[in-house]
């Protein structure tokens, strides 16, 4: 202790009034901030990319309507995984399954819609359709919310490392799909869940699923900025032991928010089956991949303490664009995987230079 | 989600910054503020404490010595309810009590300034001060759990003023800090919220001298608004001024409990290491 002091002692001399500790930096201009935040960067690279591929294509059939339209289609599900991701990474923990959780909930929320709308009559009408669906959305947001509270437990009660823990609830969770579905898809959903919803649009521009998703990612963003929810999430994260001093239920937290990440999943995986009227249970493998890389290429840190809900937009919509940009130029679709995987190692490459210059962990 | 029925602090509503503003203890009077009697602790093969007391009354500073290892750590964290010992009695403000979690201990008025990890460097000087306790607004909003960071910036700002802690900004992440600024934020921290007692473990172990002072000090305007300070130190010299009486922790028993006043440096040091013991007593 002794040592300390020494060091310091001459700075005793300064004024009473006058704390030597205070070496306040000017308060830095609006848009210096904003090109500080990495989503602000992403978002130049979106545009960027925007363009690029829109010139490149032919008949610049990119920035075409339908194009547009079914870039927000397909953003929707990734975003929606990506925000749970997010919420979660922000309190520190990871969640691998979400993929796996979208499949089962579709899957059960599937079943739920055929089963209780029954088969169509001679004019392809149901009875009970209006039901039929929304106890189906209530079944794929439920199984998801359940899918995550196991997780949560697993992670907060067991004290599993998150990775391990969602990498075996993946592995649970999609193949309990395939046992319930007998390695197949759930097909026939009624149709007038794609008409009405899947592929509908507001004002005939905005996909339903995407003004959904958008929602989402508004109360997130709020809850994080404004509420006392927000604060100890990103307490935890940052540093759990003070947060555990603070007198807050760390984990009984974190199974609430592994149980948003759940119940996001499991509406994404009411969009996949309003989009293609069918269950799509193989077709989810890299989703953990594209949502982990949205999440974290947008600013969020892994290590948890600092959440960015706008570049987990940002990110998405590049991976995305990227995804459909690579097709439209005519690239075989698996060089988007390669495409992606490089996206993640360089934004987590950045990401730890970012903490490395912040100097303190 | 779990927002109904994680807010133990608004429910039952404890006044924010109430010893920051107010004169006295916010909770009436009592003249034990914080005691543990015959604690017990044993950890696997480690018997941390054997036969661990203190007493500090309201409005009195009593100092922890003790070697390293000697179990003084260990002792405050079973005095707010992070470790439950194996035997014992506790007392906060004249009631029996037994604390089984830290919350408990929050909700009695007794506050805890770890030797590390007391803050979270992400968040901003302001959340940090109100972790656990933050203040909503009034009306829906705050039944939503919206904070109401104006006020909690206000009262943040009032209490850090009035024990003459000086930051940059409130709004700057602790991470940002000095480690006196941040050990500093720590103890107004516990000072705000505490109403009964602060326990403080090595709080100036991290600080130069001058700031080192202002903690001392501290303990001083603290114990004069009415609650109990115990302070774990090795800083003999310092803390042997500043505080009434003393407690010395040998090998997890308590050696001597003496006033300050009929204590030197050598004497305090010569019980620590457990030279005449016996005599002492
Ligand atoms: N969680 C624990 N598990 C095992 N042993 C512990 C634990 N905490 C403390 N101890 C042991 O108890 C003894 C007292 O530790 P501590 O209370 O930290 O002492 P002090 O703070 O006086 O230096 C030490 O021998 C220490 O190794
Ligand atoms: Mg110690």
């Amino acid at each position: 202790m002794s040592t300390v002091m020494s060091g310091r002692s001459r700075r005793a001399k300064a004024p009473d009034d006058l704390d030597p500790d205070i070496r306040a930096v000017a308060p830095q201009s609006p848009l210096r901030r904003l090109f500080r935040e990495t989503g602000t960067w992403i978002l130049v690279l979106d545009v960027f990319l925007v363009l690029l591929f829109g010139a490149l294509s032919d008949n610049f059939v990119f920035w075409s309507q339908t194009n547009v339209q079914a870039l927000m289609i397909n953003g929707t599900e990734a975003l929606l995984l990506a925000l749970g991701l997010a919420m979660l990474l922000g309190a520190g923990a990871f969640d691998l399954s979400v993929g796996s959780n979208l499949v089962l909930s579709s899957v059960l929320g599937a079943l739920t819609i055929k089963g209780i709308a029954g088969p169509p009559d001679a004019d392809g009408n149901y009875h009970n359709l209006g039901v039929a669906i929304l106890l189906g959305a209530v079944v794929c947001i439920g199984t998801g919310v359940v899918y995550g509270i196991v997780n949560g437990i697993l992670i907060a009660y067991f004290d599993i490392n998150s990775l391990i823990a969602t990498l075996g609830t993946m592995g649970i969770g999609t193949g309990a799909a395939l046992v319930i579905t007998q390695g197949g898809d759930v097909t026939s959903v009624p149709s007038q869940l794609q008409s009405e919803f899947g592929l509908a649009s507001l004002w005939g521009f905005l996909p339903y699923p995407a003004l959904v998703a958008i929602v989402a990612a508004v109360v997130l963003w709020w809850l994080l900025r404004y509420t006392r929810y927000g604060i100890r999430t990103l307490a935890l994260g940052s540093e759990r032991t003070s947060a555990e001093r603070a007198g807050i239920r760390v984990k009984r937290h974190l199974v609430s928010l592994a149980a948003i990440a759940g119940g996001l999943a499991g509406l994404a995986g009411f969009v996949d089956i309003s989009r293609y009227g069918s269950t799509a249970v193989a077709g989810h493998v890299q989703d953990p991949l594209v949502a982990i890389t949205a999440v974290v290429i947008g600013g969020t840190l892994i290590e948890g303490g600092k959440v960015s809900i706008v570049g987990v937009i940002w990110g998405t919509v590049l991976a995305i664009v990227l995804q459909t940009g690579l097709i439209i130029l005519g690239f075989q679709s698996f060089y988007q995987l390669i495409a992606i995987g490089v996206v993640l190692i360089v934004a987590v490459g950045l990401d730890r230079y970012r903490v490395r210059r912040r100097g303190d962990r | 989600m779990t927002e109904g029925t994680e807010n133990a602090a608004a429910t039952t509503p404890s006044p924010p910054a109430a010893a920051a503003t107010a004169g006295a203890a916010a909770d009436g009077h009592f003249e034990t503020a914080i005691a543990g009697r015959h604690i017990a602790k044993r950890f696997g093969h480690v018997q941390a404490l054997t036969d661990a007391n203190v007493t500090v009354r309201a409005g009195e500073v009593v100092a922890l010595f003790g070697d390293n290892g000697a179990g003084k750590s260990t002792f405050l964290k079973t005095l707010i309810g992070m470790i439950k010992p194996d035997a014992g009695e506790f007392v906060v403000a004249d009631r029996p009590v037994s604390f089984s979690s830290i919350r408990d201990a929050q909700d009695a008025g007794v506050e805890c300034v770890h030797q590390d990890l007391a803050l979270a460097p992400d968040l901003s000087v302001v959340d940090n001060m109100f972790l656990g306790n933050e203040m909503r607004h009034r009306g829906v909003l705050g039944r939503l759990g919206v904070v109401n960071r104006r006020e909690m910036t206000e009262r943040a700002d009032a209490a850090l003023r009035e024990l003459s802690i000086k930051l940059p900004s409130l709004k700057v992440d602790i991470s940002a800090l000095s480690g006196g600024q941040k050990q500093a934020l720590a103890v107004a921290r516990a000072v705000m919220w505490g109403h009964t007692a602060v326990l403080m473990d090595e709080p100036t172990a991290a600080l130069g001298a001058r700031q080192s002072a202002i903690v001392c000090d501290l303990m001083r305007t603290v114990a004069e608004r009415g609650l109990g300070v115990l302070v774990v130190s090795h800083d003999l010299p310092r803390v042997l001024k500043v505080a009434d009486r003393v407690t010395i922790l040998w090998r997890g028993v308590t050696a001597l409990e003496a006033p300050a006043a009929d204590l030197t440096v050598p004497d305090v040091v010569a019980t620590m290491v457990g030279y005449g013991r016996d005599n002492a007593a």
